[in-house]
C-alpha cells in the first residue's frame, strides 16, 4: 500500500503537499461514528421523524466537512528543509524538518512520523520545526526515509495523511568502540608510548574556546573568575597525535573504524591536537576542535562499508 | 471497556466528554416518567462525581445497573419504547463509570448520541430538538477535544473551539438540507414503531364510565382543524371517533367486525363543511372526523358506523384533508342483526333503569313507533335537564352503574350520562349506542384555527329512530352545554386563577407549536412530492427523485470539494497572476527554473524570443518592484495585474 502511494520517487525539497498526494480516510472512531449515524438514519427514515432525520443529517454533514477540514490541515503544507547534526551509529538522530505554509491557515495536530516514531507539532503562520527521532543503525550517509505526515484534526473521526521523500541523506558517525586501548604515542615521543591520564593536574587554565569538551571545563575555576576556564592539557602533552589506520591493523576492518572513532573522542576530550591517516586518502592534517572532529569522523564515516577496496591498500 | 493501549484523558477532555453526555441525556430525561426522569439525573450525577479519581469498580457498577433496570421495571413495565428509552438513559446514566481513556471518551460521546434520537421517538416538539442541537454541538466540541488531546495540542479558547465545530456544521448544512428535503422518504415504514408501555391518554375503543377522567384534565392538544368556508357552530363540532356497540355491564365495546363493511347509505344535508384536520399521533389508526365524514382522503375510510379510521398506525402529526356534513337520514334501514345487536343488553345489570324503560315504552302506547321512540327520547332528556348535575367527583362504580347514577347518585360526567342513556333507551326497545370522539374547541385568533384539546374528549348517544335513522343526542349537553361546547372562559387555554394574561402566550405558543408541526413534522413522502410541484416535478417516481437528490448532493458536495481546492489557491492576486504566467511559458518549454529569479529568466525568454521576452522581462521588473520596492499604489497593483493577466507568449 506504502509503495502505491505518492511521492513514488525521491524529491528535491521545498516539497509542496497538494491534493494529489493528501489521502483522507475515516479513523476507526470515525467508522463507529459512521455505523451510528448509519443507524439513526435508517431509524429516522422508517419512522419518518423528521427531528431524527433533520439531526442525523446535520451531523452526517459535519463529520463529512471533518474530512474536508482533515485534508484542509495538510493541503498547501511545505516541506522546506530536512536537516540532523551527525550522531554515533546506533544513537537516534534528532531530524529537524522545517515546514511553512502559503497560507495563514491554522494548522494544529500535525503528526509527523516514519514507523512508530512520531512528533507533533503546531503551524504557526511564519513556519516551524518539528523534531523528529530517528534510530540510527549504521555509519555512512543514511537516506531521509518516506516520512508521513498526518492529522486527526479536529474531530477525530478522519485522518489525513502525506508522505515526503525528500532525496537527501544524513550523516551517521561511526559508533565508537566502547573499550578502546589508550592513544597511541605522540609523533614526537615514539619508543615511549605513554597512557593518557586524564586526571592529571592541569599547568594552566584557559578561556573557553567553542567546541572544548564539557569535561574540560574547570568549573570550581570557573565560579572564582566568572567566566569559562578550560584545564589546557595542549601545554603539557606537547607533540601532536598521527591517528594512523595502520596502528589498528590485525583488528576486523569495522573494529578499526570504531577504535579510531573512540581515538578521535578521546583526543578531543583530552584537549589533544590529532590528525588522521586513512587509507588511499590524503592525510587530514592535526587540528583540534568540533569542526575538525567532524572532518575526521565524517570521513571515517564515509569509508566504505565493504573492507575489500582497502585490504589492497593495506597490503 | 478500558483499554490499556489508549491514552489517558486530560481533566479538560472529562469535563467536556461527561458535560455532552449529561446535555444528550438530558431531553430523554424530560421525555420519561418524572420519578425515572429525576432518579437518573440524580443517580448520573452521582456517578460522574463517584468516579471520578478513579473507575468505579466493576461490581458496583453492575449494581447500580440492577438498580437502574429494577426501577425502570416498576416504573414502565412492559416492553415497548419508552422501556427501552428509559434503559438507553439508565445507561448513559452509567457510562461515565468506565470512561477514563480517550477511546471510552469516544465511545461514551458516540453512544450519547443515540439519546437525542430516543427522544424523537417520544417527542418531536422543538423544544425536544433545541435540546438535541445543543447535546450535538457539545458532543461535537467534546471529539474535538479529544483529538486535539490525541494530536497534543494546545488548548484552543472555547471560543475558537465553538467557532470551528460551528463551521463543520455550516460547512455540512446544504448537503444536509438537501438531504432533509429530497431523500427519497418511505410511504409505509418498513418495520414498526413499538407501542409505548405506558399509555398515553387519548381516544380508546372501549369505554368504562369514570375511565375518561385523566383525559378530561389533560389539556394538551389532540388536533388542530382548519376549516375553509363554512365554519360549524361551536354545538356542531362533534369529533366522531369510536362508536360503541356492546356492552358487558361495566365496559363499552367497539364493534370491530364491522370495521369490514363499507359506510352505511347516508344521506346528507347540504354541501358540509370542508376542512383539514392535523392530528397528533394517536399510536393507532384512530382517526377523528367532524360529524359525519362525506369525503375521506387516501389513507383513511370509514367503516359501517362512520368511524373513521386510517390504514396505519399514526406515530407522528397527519394531516387529513375531510369533507362532512350534518345527515339528513343515516342507515335509514337498519339491518336485522344490527338492529338486534343495538338493542342487547347483558342480563341481570342495572334492573330498575331496565324496568324504567319497559315501563317508559308501555307508558308510550299505540303512537306511530316513530313518534313513540322520539317521545321517549325527549322524555329521557327532559328528565336528566331537570334532576341531574355534572361533575368531574364521582365515586367508584358498583355493580350496576347504570342503575347507581339514575336513581341515586344523579350526576357525573359525559361517560355517564351517554352510558346510563344508551342503556335506557335499549331497555326501552330503541337502537341506541355510545359514540366516543371529541366536543367543541377553541378557535386560536392567532391563525384562525381550532384547538381541540385532550380535554375536550366526549362520549355522547345515537339513537335509531325509524325513517331518519341514526340521530345524535347528547345528554350530557342537556346538563352542561357550558362543559360541552367550551362556552365558559374558564375553559380557555391559558387562563389561569382567572385571569386572562396568559391567554396571548398560549395562543401565540399554539400556533408557534402548529407552524413547527406544520413545517418539520407533518414532512412526508406525500408532501415531499408536493413541494417539487411548483418546479414543474410533480409525480417524481422514486428512482427520479433519488436521481435529483444524487444530482443536488452531487452539487454540494461539488461546492465542498471546491472549498478544498480554494484552499490551495495563492491568496496574493499578485502572485496567482505571475504564477499562472509562468504556466502559460511552461506549456511552451520555456518554463522557469526554481532557481532562476524572475528578471534573469525573462532574459534568457528574451534571447530566443525578443518581442514576447522584451514585454516579459518589463513586466518581471514591476512584479519584483511590486513585491521587493516600498508599496505601490493600490492602482498600479490592479493595474499590473491585468497586465500579467494579458500578457501571452
Amino acid at each position: 500500500m506504502r509503495a502505491l502511494t505518492r511521492p513514488r520517487a525521491l524529491e528535491a525539497l521545498p516539497a509542496r503537499l497538494d491534493r494529489h498526494r493528501i489521502y483522507v480516510l475515516p479513523t476507526a472512531s470515525g467508522l463507529f461514528f459512521g455505523l451510528l449515524l448509519g443507524t439513526m438514519l435508517l431509524g429516522a427514515l422508517n419512522f419518518n421523524n423528521n427531528p431524527a432525520l433533520l439531526l442525523a443529517l446535520l451531523l452526517a454533514g459535519a463529520a463529512l466537512a471533518s474530512l474536508i477540514a482533515a485534508h484542509m490541515q495538510l493541503s498547501g503544507l511545505r516541506i522546506d528543509a530536512v536537516a540532523a547534526e551527525p550522531v554515533a551509529a546506533g544513537e537516534a538522530l534528532h531530524l529537524r524538518i522545517a515546514l511553512a505554509a502559503d497560507d495563514a491557515r491554522q494548522r494544529r495536530g500535525l503528526r509527523i512520523a516514519h514507523e512508530e516514531h512520531a512528533a507533533h507539532v503546531a503551524l504557526d503562520p511564519r513556519g516551524t520545526t518539528a523534531e523528529l527521532r530517528l534510530p540510527t543503525a549504521r555509519r555512512g550517509l543514511m537516506p531521509v526515509p518516506k516520512l508521513e505526515l498526518s492529522t486527526v484534526q479536529p474531530l477525530g473521526l478522519a485522518r489525513a495523511w502525506a508522505y515526503a521523500w525528500p532525496a537527501q541523506s544524513l550523516l551517521v558517525y561511526p559508533a565508537p568502540e566502547a573499550q578502546a586501548p589508550p592513544l597511541p604515542v605522540p609523533a614526537g615521543e615514539q619508543g615511549h608510548p605513554q597512557a593518557a591520564r586524564a586526571g592529571d593536574e592541569p599547568h594552566h587554565l584557559r578561556a573557553y574556546r567553542p567546541g572544548d569538551a564539557p569535561r574540560s571545563v574547570a568549573w570550581k575555576a570557573s565560579a572564582r573568575h566568572d567566566n569559562l576556564l578550560v584545564r589546557d592539557y595542549e601545554q603539557q602533552r606537547g607533540g601532536e597525535l598521527l591517528l594512523d589506520w595502520q596502528h589498528t591493523a590485525g583488528l576486523p576492518y569495522e573494529q578499526r573504524i570504531r577504535r579510531l572513532a573512540r581515538w578521535i573522542d578521546d583526543a578531543e576530550r583530552e584537549g589533544r591536537r590529532y590528525a588522521l591517516q586513512l587509507p588511499a586518502q590524503p592525510v587530514i592534517a592535526g587540528d583540534q576542535g568540533a569542526s575538525h572532529r567532524h572532518r575526521c569522523l565524517r570521513a571515517l564515516a564515509l569509508l566504505p562499508q565493504d573492507a575489500s577496496p582497502l585490504e589492497q591498500a593495506d597490503g | 471497556m478500558a483499554d490499556a493501549h489508549s491514552p489517558q484523558m486530560g481533566r479538560a477532555a472529562r469535563v467536556q466528554v461527561q458535560l455532552a453526555a449529561a446535555a444528550c441525556l438530558l431531553p430523554l430525561l424530560l421525555q420519561l416518567p418524572a420519578s425515572l426522569g429525576i432518579g437518573f439525573g440524580l443517580g448520573a450525577l452521582a456517578v460522574i462525581a463517584a468516579s471520578w479519581r478513579r473507575p468505579m469498580p466493576a461490581l458496583l457498577r453492575l449494581m447500580l445497573g440492577g438498580c437502574a433496570l429494577l426501577a425502570v421495571a416498576l416504573v414502565a413495565p412492559g416492553i415497548g419504547r419508552d422501556t427501552a428509552c428509559a434503559v438507553l438513559a439508565a445507561m448513559l446514566a452509567l457510562k461515565p463509570a468506565e470512561t477514563s481513556t480517550l477511546r471510552d471518551g469516544r465511545s461514551l460521546v458516540g453512544f450519547g448520541l443515540f439519546a437525542p434520537f430516543a427522544t424523537f421517538l417520544l417527542d418531536q416538539g422543538p423544544i425536544s430538538l433545541l435540546l438535541a442541537l445543543a447535546a450535538v454541538l457539545l458532543a461535537l466540541l467534546a471529539l474535538q477535544r479529544l483529538a486535539a488531546d490525541e494530536g497534543e495540542v494546545a488548548q484552543v479558547s472555547a471560543r475558537g473551539a465553538t467557532v470551528g465545530v460551528v463551521r463543520l456544521f455550516a460547512l455540512g448544512l446544504p448537503l444536509a438540507l438537501a438531504a432533509f428535503w429530497l431523500f427519497p422518504r418511505l410511504p409505509t415504514p418498513l418495520w414498526g414503531l413499538p407501542q409505548r408501555s405506558i399509555a398515553t391518554p387519548g381516544l380508546s375503543d372501549t369505554m368504562t364510565p369514570g375511565g375518561m377522567f385523566d383525559l378530561l384534565l389533560d389539556d394538551s392538544p389532540a388536533a388542530r382543524v382548519q376549516f375553509f368556508g363554512a365554519t360549524p357552530a361551536p354545538q356542531q363540532m362533534y369529533w366522531r371517533g369510536p362508536v360503541l356497540w356492546d356492552f358487558d355491564g361495566r365496559t363499552w365495546r367497539q364493534a370491530h367486525d364491522l370495521q369490514r363493511y363499507p359506510a352505511a347509505p347516508m344521506q346528507s344535508a347540504g354541501a358540509g363543511w370542508d376542512y383539514r384536520i392535523d392530528l397528533e399521533p394517536t399510536e393507532n389508526s384512530q382517526l377523528i372526523a367532524l360529524d359525519l365524514p362525506t369525503q375521506l382522503p387516501d389513507g383513511a375510510y370509514a367503516s359501517r358506523d362512520y368511524t373513521p379510521w386510517a390504514t396505519a398506525a399514526q406515530y407522528n402529526v397527519s394531516r387529513w384533508r375531510m369533507r362532512s356534513a350534518p345527515p339528513v337520514s343515516f342507515e335509514a334501514d337498519l339491518p336485522p342483526p344490527l338492529r338486534a345487536r343495538a338493542l342487547a343488553l347483558p342480563p341481570g345489570y342495572n334492573p330498575r333503569t331496565v324496568a324504567l324503560g319497559r315501563q317508559w315504552r308501555r307508558e308510550a302506547g299505540s303512537a306511530a313507533r316513530g313518534r313513540a321512540d322520539a317521545a321517549i327520547a325527549e322524555r329521557a332528556l327532559a328528565m336528566i335537564r331537570r334532576d341531574f348535575a355534572y361533575t368531574l367527583n364521582v365515586p367508584p362504580a358498583g355493580r350496576n352503574e347504570v342503575d347507581d347514577f339514575l336513581f341515586d347518585r344523579k350526576e357525573g360526567y359525559c361517560e355517564h350520562f351517554s352510558s346510563a342513556f344508551v342503556v335506557l333507551m335499549r331497555a326501552s326497545g330503541i337502537p341506541a349506542r355510545v359514540v366516543t370522539g371529541y366536543a367543541g374547541a377553541y378557535r386560536n385568533p392567532i391563525g384562525g384555527y381550532w384547538l381541540v384539546r385532550k380535554s375536550d374528549a366526549h362520549a355522547w348517544a345515537e339513537v335509531w329512530l325509524p325513517a331518519r335513522g341514526w340521530v345524535r343526542v347528547d345528554p350530557t349537553a342537556a346538563v352542561a352545554p357550558e362543559r360541552v361546547y367550551d362556552t365558559i372562559a374558564d375553559r380557555q387555554p391559558g387562563r389561569i386563577a382567572g385571569l386572562d394574561a396568559l391567554v396571548p402566550v398560549f395562543n401565540a405558543g399554539d400556533w408557534l407549536r402548529r407552524g413547527w408541526n406544520d413545517f418539520v413534522l407533518g414532512f412526508n413522502a406525500q408532501r415531499q412530492q408536493s413541494l417539487l410541484k411548483p418546479l414543474g416535478l410533480d409525480k417524481l417516481g422514486a428512482s427520479a427523485l433519488a436521481a435529483l437528490f444524487g444530482a443536488i448532493a452531487a452539487l454540494a458536495l461539488a461546492w465542498m470539494a471546491w472549498l478544498i481546492a480554494r484552499g490551495e489557491r495563492q491568496r496574493d492576486p499578485l502572485l496567482r497572476a505571475w504564477h499562472a504566467l509562468e504556466a502559460r511559458y511552461r506549456r511552451l518549454g520555456r518554463g522557469r527554473a526554481p532557481h532562476e529569479a524572475a528578471q534573469r529568466w525573462a532574459a534568457r525568454v528574451a534571447a530566443d524570443r525578443p518581442r514576447a521576452g522584451e514585454h516579459l522581462a518589463a513586466l518581471a521588473r514591476r512584479v519584483s518592484d511590486a513585491r521587493y520596492a516600498p508599496i505601490a499604489s493600490r492602482e498600479a497593483l490592479r493595474e499590473l495585474v491585468r497586465d500579467l493577466r494579458r500578457h501571452r507568449p
